[in-house]
């Protein structure tokens, strides 16, 4: 039976290509039909999230005429999903993203509505967030998007337990890493563990390097079309040094088997059979709910390490800055969506945000984190990024999105060996940029 | 002249000796179903097979991003892939899990249908249990294969004499043994099913006269069983290879095409293509070429195997 339903699946494939097409065939003359009922449609990323962003609408369905209707699709489909609908009647009105390339083919096809006109009408969109978040949803110098949910900085996770036998501090200099990596080998442990199955784990490694090694300025160039930013000195010694850590033996050698999102390189770390692991601010939560106890007992985390002679700043920031809320040309209630924006700095959104864990971005963030769930590390998380120089939007989402599988790809092959330096500066040169 | 003519009929009479026909008779028309009959599932496949495999058909000669209105290039799509050392590498892989899929499963399947459809104890106790893997979605059984298959806690760690360091998902070979596993371990059940009822249909005559004849369980397999299954057999190879061809799931799952691009086969690279890097035309011209690539291996199967004849498997029966 599922043999037989294979064909036809291929064939279902085809049609949904076709019918997205013909559906965009007819859009452009008779406009948003979803947005003509009268109601906003706010489309967001399913996760758990959600309930904070159900009462928010809530609120402000309380006082509004205008009702905000909150769309959410499953995470995993939800890239997929928007590219699909966003040019047919029926895209929201705002929807969710990661600002940087996630957007810029949308303001290439002219979708999006610039905010100016909502800033300059009220200034606060803009001056209650951190800059250096805001303006990852800059694109061509005008804004596209209001931060909303947490910024999530890639921090260098580790067991205390095991470092503390293998007579290891936390990483500060490069140098360090690299000799705890011998130290944590001696004692018969995975250095650092890898969900190198999933790929953009992998490539954490790669975004990092790249900015202590050469600061911001290298990725800005290459994302920004100069293809020569990826064969500069700096580009190769930043790819030298990986190679020479995984040549140390510093992930093992199955990392590519390993996952993070089944739970396998977090037990590694959990279960002591590993020291490290490179993840996005997330990782605390995933380690409270998987390891409870490992998590309340022995989970350190620390900034990645400096790299000595480097061009980049040593409090440079590297992850996901937040998400953003993007707002489409065609709404019909562009007063009523500028009144849900300001939602995203008020009190209550910051205080429900940092109950489930989230850190938002705002400027009155400071004020709540002591009255929050876990203090320590919010305080942590937020100082670091409200000091950092620069924050490095991680490279599949700054780049844009039909790039991020050539990405991987390179990534991950350059990782294993199956690409030497150059074949993945070619590999990287070949991506499109726009 | 006539006679040439009259005798040119008796030497055609044998070569389409199965072509005959009795006088179409008021009495069988009468029990025919109309054309009629056939309209709504006409209707519904023109639907939703052909419409969309023409427009699909027609995307591949556009580019698109699904966002921007869609773009006729020509055959740029096409000329591309012919230059794409990744669908060649996709091509060859699909054939290679394809025929792997058919050699490993065939074999398997025929003695698990046979022995199945005899009368053992707790033959059908057993059987209920092989036929499990075939009610999970081929999804749930990937995730369940890729956190069994896990280099530290799952299998792996407790066999490491077979397994070594684990690292089944990071080299192309053991990656393309595991796919293949995982398809055999769910899609053997389906085709033993096939065998189970071909076997069972075996007249028992058959056995019978071997028996009396002094020919042993082997030979009864090899000389009566085997040749009784050749219809069921191509059946079941059919669909295994239309299934190769299009395997999906799994490869999304398990590998996601890696390490690199080492498990990439076509129908993965389609969606790679079109819902990756959003490059609709040329996941287009992927879909179309798989779909004219499985529907002429099935014919060729068909036809060389003789199925479309439909020759009998009753010889020597009545």
């Amino acid at each position: 039976m599922k043999t037989r339903a294979r064909l036809p699946r291929l064939v279902a494939c085809g049609a949904t290509l076709a019918l997205a097409l013909s559906l965009s065939a007819c859009g452009d003359g008779n406009g948003g039909a979803s947005s003509d009922d009268g109601k906003i449609h706010v489309l967001v990323y399913g996760d758990a999230t959600n309930k904070v962003e159900k009462r928010l609408v809530d609120t402000f369905n309380k006082t509004s005429d205008v009702k905000v209707v909150l769309d959410t699709i499953p995470g995993a489909d939800y890239q997929k999903k928007l590219q699909t609908i966003i040019s047919t009647p029926q895209a929201p009105d705002v929807f969710f993203n990661w600002g940087g390339g996630s957007i810029k083919p949308f303001v290439k096809a002219d979708l999006l509505m610039p905010l100016d006109d909502f800033i300059k009408k009220n200034p606060e969109l803009e001056n209650k967030f951190l800059p250096s978040v805001f303006n990852n949803a800059v694109v061509d110098g005008k804004p596209y998007g209001i931060p909303m949910r947490g910024t999530q900085p890639v921090l260098l996770f580790h067991n205390k337990k095991v470092l503390k036998e293998a007579g290891v501090q936390p990483p500060k200099t490069w140098d360090e890493l690299l000799d705890a990596v011998d130290k944590l080998k001696d004692k018969g442990v995975t250095p650092i563990a890898l969900g190198g199955g999933d790929v953009w784990p992998t490539q954490m490694w790669f975004q990092y390097l790249f900015d202590r090694v050469a600061g911001p300025g290298l990725f800005e160039k290459a994302v920004g079309g100069d293809k020569s930013a990826w064969e500069s000195p700096d580009s190769k010694k930043a790819l030298d040094m990986i190679r020479e850590l995984v040549d140390a033996g510093a992930f093992g050698k199955n990392y590519d088997s390993v996952k993070y999102t089944n739970g396998g390189s977090v037990a590694l770390v959990a279960s002591g059979k590993a020291g490290f692991e490179l993840m996005g601010s997330w990782y605390y939560s995933q380690q409270l709910t998987d390891h409870k106890s490992f998590a309340e007992k022995d989970l350190g985390y620390t900034a990645f390490p400096s790299v000595a002679g480097g061009k980049g700043d040593p409090a440079n920031v590297a992850g996901n800055t937040n998400n953003y809320y993007s707002v489409m040309k065609k709404t019909k209630h562009p007063e009523a969506v500028a009144e849900f924006l300001k939602l995203m700095y008020s009190d209550d959104f910051v205080k429900a945000q940092l109950d489930i864990g989230n850190l938002p971005t705002t400027t009155n963030t400071d004020e709540f984190i002591a009255g929050s769930g876990t203090p320590e590390y919010s305080r942590f998380q937020y100082d670091l990024v409200a000091d950092a120089p620069s924050f490095q939007l991680s490279w599949d989402q700054a780049y844009p999105q039909k790039a991020s599988s050539d990405m991987h790809k390179a990534i991950q092959q350059f990782f294993n060996g199956q690409l030497d330096t150059d074949g993945f500066i070619q590999a990287m040169q070949a991506l499109p940029t726009e | 002249m006539t006679t040439k003519i009259t005798s040119a009929r008796p030497a055609a009479g044998p070569r389409n000796g199965s072509r005959r026909r009795p006088p179409a008779s008021s009495a069988t028309k009468v029990g025919r179903p109309g054309f009629a009959w056939a309209l709504p599932a006409a209707v519904f496949f023109a639907l939703f097979a052909i419409v969309p495999l023409i427009m699909v058909a027609v995307l591949s000669f556009m580019s698109w991003d699904g966002i921007s209105s869609p773009e006729f290039v020509g055959t740029d799509n096409w000329s591309r892939l012919m230059d794409d050392p990744v669908m060649f590498k996709s091509i060859w892989l699909t054939l290679l899990l394809t025929v792997l899929g058919v050699a490993v499963q065939t074999p398997l399947s025929i003695v698990l249908g046979v022995w199945a459809a005899g009368n053992q104890r707790n033959r059908a106790v057993l059987s209920v249990i092989y036929f499990i893997p075939l009610l999970l979605s081929a999804t749930a059984v990937s995730v369940l294969w890729r956190a069994l298959l896990d280099p530290n806690f799952g299998i792996p760690a407790e066999a490491t004499w077979l397994f070594g360091d684990g690292n089944l998902f990071g080299e192309q070979a053991t990656a393309i043994g595991v796919l293949a596993f995982v398809s055999t371990w769910q899609f053997t059940p389906f085709h033993t099913l096939i065998y189970q009822g071909a076997a069972r249909a075996v007249p028992q005559v058959l056995y019978q006269a071997a028996e009396i004849d002094g020919a042993g369980r082997y030979r009864q397999f090899f000389h009566i069983t085997l040749p009784q299954l050749r219809n069921s057999m191509i059946t079941s190879m059919i669909l295994m290879i239309v299934g190769g061809l299009t395997t999906f799931e799994t490869v999304l799952i398990l590998t996601q095409g890696g390490p690199g691009t080492d498990t990439t086969i076509s129908a993965y690279y389609m969606y790679d293509k079109a819902f990756k890097g959003f490059d609709f035309g040329t996941g287009s011209a992927i879909a179309l070429a798989l779909v004219v690539a499985a529907t002429i291996i099935s014919l060729v199967v068909v036809r060389v195997s003789g199925y479309d004849k439909m020759r009998s498997t009753m010889e020597g029966v009545s």
